[in-house]
C-alpha cells in the first residue's frame, strides 16, 4: 500500500518502539498491582481515544457522544453475562456488534449534517443513553439484587479471574494491535477518503466521493474500536456502570485528541496514555482530574488551534516543502 | 441534434429571490459552449445545478439521454460530468498527489463497472500530474499551491474521471498570462484528443470568443442571447458591462 | 404531590425563564456565529449565586439577579474575548472548547459545593386560586423574563440594535462601516451569558441546584434556537415556554429524568428531520 498515505503522520517514530519496550519491561521491574491496573486501564483508554480520532480527527466528524459506543459494549457484556447467562467470549462478540450497530446508527443519522450539528447530535445521543441507563434498573435472575445506574451491573467472566499481569500484557497487546490496525486503516484508500472529506466536503464531492457512505463507515470503524476497548474495560473492571456513557468520557476522548493532535492517531493515543496514567496513578479524585483536563484542553485549543502535534507537524511540513522546492526553477 | 446534455426549463429560487426563471440549454458531443453573463445573472447557479451541487425547483437535466436531475454531484462525477470551482477549496492536509488520487479512486469503481479500466492507478496518476504540469510539485501540500497551480489541480481532478463533459467555472480569471496560456492549451488538447465537451463559464468575452463554438448569454435568470462567439460583440450592452466588471473586479 | 394545574402554572413560569436563556443563546449564534455549549454553565452559575446569597442571609431576588448578572457578564466577556473570538473559525475548537468550559465549571462546582442537590427556600405563597399557589419566584421570574425579552425585541428593532443585526447579516459590511466587530462580539457574549445567569438565579428556588443542572436548559435552548433563529424574538419566547411546559409536565407525569430524555429526543429529531433547514442557523465559516 505504498504512497497511499492519507494519514498525516506517515512514519511511526522510532520513539514509539522505545515506549513499547519500556511498557513491556515495567511489570518485570516490580510495578505494584495498583499501578499495573492503572496502566492496564490506560491502554484501553488509549485505544478508546484512538477510536475517537478515527471519527473526530481523520474523518473530521466531531463526536461528543463517543462514550455511547464504549458504554454499549460494556453494558452489552454485563447484561449478556449476568442477566442472560451467556459465556463471556460470546457476550463480548455480541457486545462488539452492538457497539458497531450503535456506530452505524449514529453515522447514518449524522451523515447529512455538517460541522457543529454533528457534534450536537452525537452529544444528544450520548446524553440520552447516559440519562436512560442512569435511571434504568435491572434485576438479577434470582431477583435478589437490583442492578444498574451508578452502582452498575457485574460482568461475569467464564472461568477464574485474570491476574493483573495477564490483564496488563493482554491490554498492551490489544493496544499495539489496535494502533497498528487503526494506522493501517487511516493509510488505506478509505482513510484517504476520510481525510479528504474532513478537509473539504465540496472538493470531495466534486471528486466523486460518496460522502454519507464514507462518514457512516468512519463511525462504524470508530465504534468498533471503542467497543473493543469497552469490552476490555468490562473484563478488567468487572462491572458496567452508567458512567460508561457519560459526557465526561466522551469529552475526555476529544480532549486527549486535541492535545495529542487530531487526525494523527498516534498523538491522541499517547496523550491518553500519559494523561490517564499520570493523573490516575497519583490518586487524584475524578472531579479534579476532569477539571484539569478541561483546563489543559482550553489552553491547548487557544494556543494550538490545530492541536499540539498538528501544529508542529504543519511547521515540519512547511520546512520539508522548502527543502523539496529548492531545486525547482521559477 | 445529437445532444450530450440537455438542461430543460430550469427554475431555481433562493427564498423569495428567483435566480433562474426557466433556462433551457443544450450541449452537443464534443462541443464547447460558453456561458456568459454579468455578475448575479445566475450563471454560477446554473453551473451548480448542471453539476449536481444544487437541485432545481423545476425542470430536468438529461445526460446521454438519461434523466440525472436527482443525481448527486459525486454520482455525476462518476457518470462523466466533472467541474472546477471558481474558488478552489483544496484539502488542507493532503499533498497534490494525494488530492488527485482521491478523485482517481472516486471515479475508479464506476469505470471498472463500465469496463473502461486500463492501466494501473500509479501510471495514470503520474500521467495526470505530468499533463497538468503539477509533477514537480506533487509532494507539496495542496493548500500551499499558488493560484495558477490550484487551477491546474482543479483541472487534474476534473479530468481524472475521464469525463464526457467538463464544466469550467471562471477557471481562466485572475491568472498569469503563462498559466492562462498553458491551461487553454491543455483544454484544447483534451477537446481535440478525447472529444470532451466543455461548458465554459466566464464574464470575459475575449476568453469565450477564443475558446467556444457557441455562446449562451444569460441575464436575470433567462437566456438572453445565443449565437456564434464572433457575434458576441453584437450583444453589446451586457458584453461591455461584463467586461468592465471583470477589469474592475480584478483591481 | 402538586396538582397538574400547579405543574402547568409553574411550567409557564419556568418556561419564561428558559426563553430568556434561549434568547441569549440565539444572540450568540447570530452575532458571534458559534454554537455555544457553555451557555448552560452560566445558568448553573446564576442558581449557585442565588443559593450562596441565601446561605449568607440575603433573600432579595433583586440582589441575586443583579449579582448573578454581574459575575456572569465578567466571565462571559473573558470567555468571549480570550477564547471564543480567537478560535471562532475552528468549529472543532468552538464546540469542544465551549463544552470544555462547561465541564470545567461543572467540576469546579462539584468540588466547591458537592454533587448533592442544594435548594433555595421557595418563600411563602403570594396568592392561591383553587389550590394553585402563585409563589414569589414564579411571578418575579415570569415578569422579569417577559420584560427582558420585550427589551431585547425592542432593542433589536431600534437603531441602537442595528450593529448586532448588521453583524449577524454581513460582518464585512459591519467592519467596513467602522464597527469594532470583535468588541461587539465579546460584549454580546458577556451580555448573553449574564442573561443565562439571570434565568438561573430566577429559577433557583424552583429547581434542585446541582453542578449539571444547566444541561437541561442548554438542550432546550438549543432546540429553540435551531428551530427559530435570532430575529424572531417572540417566536423564540413562546417556543421556549412550550418546551418548558412540556418538560415540566413530562417530569410530573413520568419521572424527572424523562423531561431531559424527551428534550434530547426532540433535538435529535429536529436535526435528523431538517438537515437542510439548518442552513440559516449554520455559523459562518472563514
Amino acid at each position: 500500500m505504498k504512497k497511499t498515505g492519507a494519514s498525516p503522520s506517515r512514519k511511526i517514530p522510532g520513539a514509539l518502539a522505545a515506549v513499547a519496550g519500556v511498557l513491556l519491561l515495567l511489570p518485570l521491574a516490580g510495578l505494584d498491582a495498583f499501578l499495573l491496573n492503572v496502566l492496564t486501564v490506560g491502554f484501553l483508554m488509549a485505544v478508546y481515544t484512538g477510536s475517537w480520532d478515527i471519527v473526530g480527527g481523520v474523518a473530521g466528524q466531531v463526536s461528543l457522544g463517543h462514550a455511547l459506543f464504549f458504554g454499549a459494549a460494556t453494558y452489552g457484556c454485563a447484561l449478556l453475562t449476568s442477566l442472560a447467562g451467556w459465556p463471556f467470549p460470546l457476550a463480548a462478540a455480541a457486545a462488539l456488534l452492538l457497539a458497531a450497530a450503535a456506530g452505524a446508527a449514529a453515522g447514518a443519522l449524522s451523515a447529512p449534517l455538517k460541522g457543529p450539528f454533528v457534534a450536537l447530535l452525537t452529544l444528544a445521543l450520548g446524553e440520552a443513553a447516559h440519562e436512560y441507563f442512569l435511571g434504568q434498573t435491572f434485576f438479577s435472575p434470582e431477583g435478589a439484587y437490583s442492578w444498574g445506574g451508578e452502582g452498575g451491573i457485574p460482568v461475569l467472566l467464564s472461568g477464574p479471574p485474570f491476574s493483573p499481569w495477564t490483564l496488563y500484557y493482554a491490554a498492551l497487546a490489544f493496544l499495539v494491535l489496535s494502533l497498528w490496525l487503526m494506522l493501517r486503516i487511516t493509510r488505506s484508500e478509505e482513510g484517504l477518503f476520510w481525510t479528504a472529506l474532513s478537509g473539504s466536503e465540496l472538493s470531495a464531492r466534486a471528486s466523486g466521493v460518496d460522502i454519507p457512505k464514507h462518514k457512516r463507515r468512519a463511525f462504524v470503524v470508530g465504534s468498533l474500536f471503542a467497543g473493543a476497548a469497552g469490552i476490555g474495560f468490562a473484563a478488567c473492571v468487572g462491572r458496567a456502570t452508567a458512567d460508561d456513557f457519560s459526557l465526561e468520557l466522551s469529552f475526555q476522548a476529544a480532549t486527549f485528541a486535541a492535545i495529542g493532535g487530531r487526525g494523527t492517531i498516534v498523538g491522541p493515543v499517547l496523550a491518553a496514555l500519559v494523561f490517564h496514567s499520570l493523573l490516575q496513578g497519583t490518586g487524584i479524585p475524578s472531579e479534579v482530574r476532569v477539571l484539569f483536563y478541561a483546563l489543559v484542553l482550553l489552553l491547548t485549543l487557544r494556543f494550538f488551534p490545530g492541536g499540539v502535534a498538528g501544529t508542529l507537524r504543519e511547521r515540519a511540513r512547511s520546512r520539508r516543502m522548502v527543502l523539496q522546492g529548492k531545486g525547482r526553477t521559477r | 441534434m445529437n445532444g450530450l446534455l440537455l438542461a430543460e426549463g430550469i427554475v431555481k429560487s433562493f427564498g423569495a429571490t428567483r435566480v433562474l426563471r426557466g433556462i433551457t440549454m443544450e450541449i452537443g458531443r464534443g462541443e464547447v459552449v460558453g456561458l456568459f453573463g454579468p455578475n448575479g445573472s445566475g450563471k454560477t447557479t446554473l453551473a451548480n445545478i448542471v453539476s449536481g451541487l444544487l437541485q432545481p425547483d423545476r425542470g430536468r437535466i438529461l445526460f446521454e439521454g438519461k434523466d440525472i436531475t436527482r443525481m448527486t454531484m459525486d454520482a455525476r462525477f462518476r457518470a462523466g460530468i466533472s467541474r472546477t470551482f471558481q474558488i478552489p477549496d483544496p484539502y488542507p492536509s493532503l499533498t497534490v498527489v494525494e488530492s488527485v488520487r482521491v478523485a482517481l479512486l472516486g471515479g475508479q469503481a464506476a469505470r471498472r463497472a463500465r469496463g473502461e479500466e486500463r492501466g494501473g492507478l500509479e501510471e495514470e496518476l503520474d500521467s495526470l500530474l505530468v499533463r497538468t504540469g503539477l509533477f514537480a510539485q506533487r509532494f507539496w501540500p495542496a493548500a500551499k499551491l499558488s493560484q495558477g497551480c490550484l487551477r491546474r489541480l482543479e483541472f487534474a481532478r476534473a479530468i481524472s474521471c475521464r469525463p464526457r463533459m467538463i464544466l469550467l467555472d471562471e477557471v481562466f480569471s485572475a491568472l498569469s498570462a503563462r498559466d492562462e496560456a498553458e491551461l487553454v492549451g491543455l483544454m484544447r488538447t483534451l477537446h481535440r484528443e478525447e472529444e470532451i465537451s466543455f461548458l465554459v463559464i466566464s464574464h470575459n468575452p475575449l476568453i469565450l470568443e477564443e475558446l467556444c463554438d457557441r455562446v449562451v448569454a444569460i441575464e436575470d435568470g433567462r437566456v438572453f442571447w445565443e449565437g456564434k462567439p464572433g457575434d458576441l460583440a453584437k450583444y453589446v450592452p451586457a458584453a461591455n458591462h461584463g467586461h468592465e466588471s471583470e477589469i474592475h473586479g480584478e483591481g | 404531590m402538586p396538582s397538574l394545574a400547579q405543574v402547568l402554572v409553574d411550567g409557564v413560569f419556568t418556561g419564561a425563564s428558559y426563553a430568556l436563556m434561549a434568547a441569549g443563546l440565539a444572540l450568540i449564534l447570530g452575532v458571534v456565529k458559534v454554537i455555544n455549549l457553555s451557555h448552560g454553565a452560566f445558568f448553573t452559575l446564576g442558581a449557585y449565586v442565588a443559593y450562596l446569597l441565601e446561605t449568607r442571609g440575603v433573600e432579595n431576588p433583586v440582589a441575586a439577579v443583579s449579582m448573578a448578572a454581574g459575575i456572569a457578564f465578567a466571565f462571559g466577556v473573558f470567555l468571549g474575548k480570550s477564547f471564543i473570538n480567537p478560535v471562532r473559525s475552528h468549529p472543532f475548537s468552538v464546540a469542544v472548547g465551549s463544552l470544555g468550559f462547561a465541564i470545567l465549571f461543572e467540576q469546579a462546582a462539584q468540588i466547591l459545593w458537592g454533587a448533592h442537590p442544594l435548594s433555595v427556600d421557595l418563600g411563602p405563597p403570594w396568592a392561591t386560586f383553587n389550590g394553585v399557589l402563585l409563589r414569589r419566584w414564579g411571578v418575579i421570574s415570569f415578569l422579569v423574563s417577559l420584560a427582558l425579552t420585550g427589551a431585547l425585541s425592542l432593542f433589536l428593532s431600534r437603531p441602537a440594535g442595528l450593529p448586532l443585526k448588521l453583524i449577524a447579516e454581513d460582518e464585512e459590511i459591519a467592519g467596513a462601516v467602522g464597527m469594532d466587530v470583535e468588541k461587539i462580539r465579546y460584549l454580546t457574549f458577556g451580555a448573553a451569558s449574564a442573561v443565562a445567569a439571570v434565568a438561573g438565579a430566577l429559577l433557583a428556588p424552583a429547581v434542585a441546584i446541582t453542578p449539571t443542572m444547566g444541561r437541561v436548559p442548554l438542550i432546550l435552548s438549543l432546540i429553540v434556537v435551531i428551530a427559530s433563529g435570532m430575529e424572531k424574538v417572540w417566536t423564540l419566547f413562546f417556543l421556549a415556554m412550550g418546551l418548558g411546559l412540556l418538560s415540566n409536565v413530562s417530569a410530573y407525569l413520568l419521572a424527572p429524568s424523562w423531561s431531559y430524555l424527551l428534550l434530547l429526543f426532540v433535538v435529535c429529531l429536529l436535526l435528523v428531520l431538517r438537515p437542510s433547514g439548518l442552513a440559516a442557523a449554520e455559523p459562518g465559516r472563514d
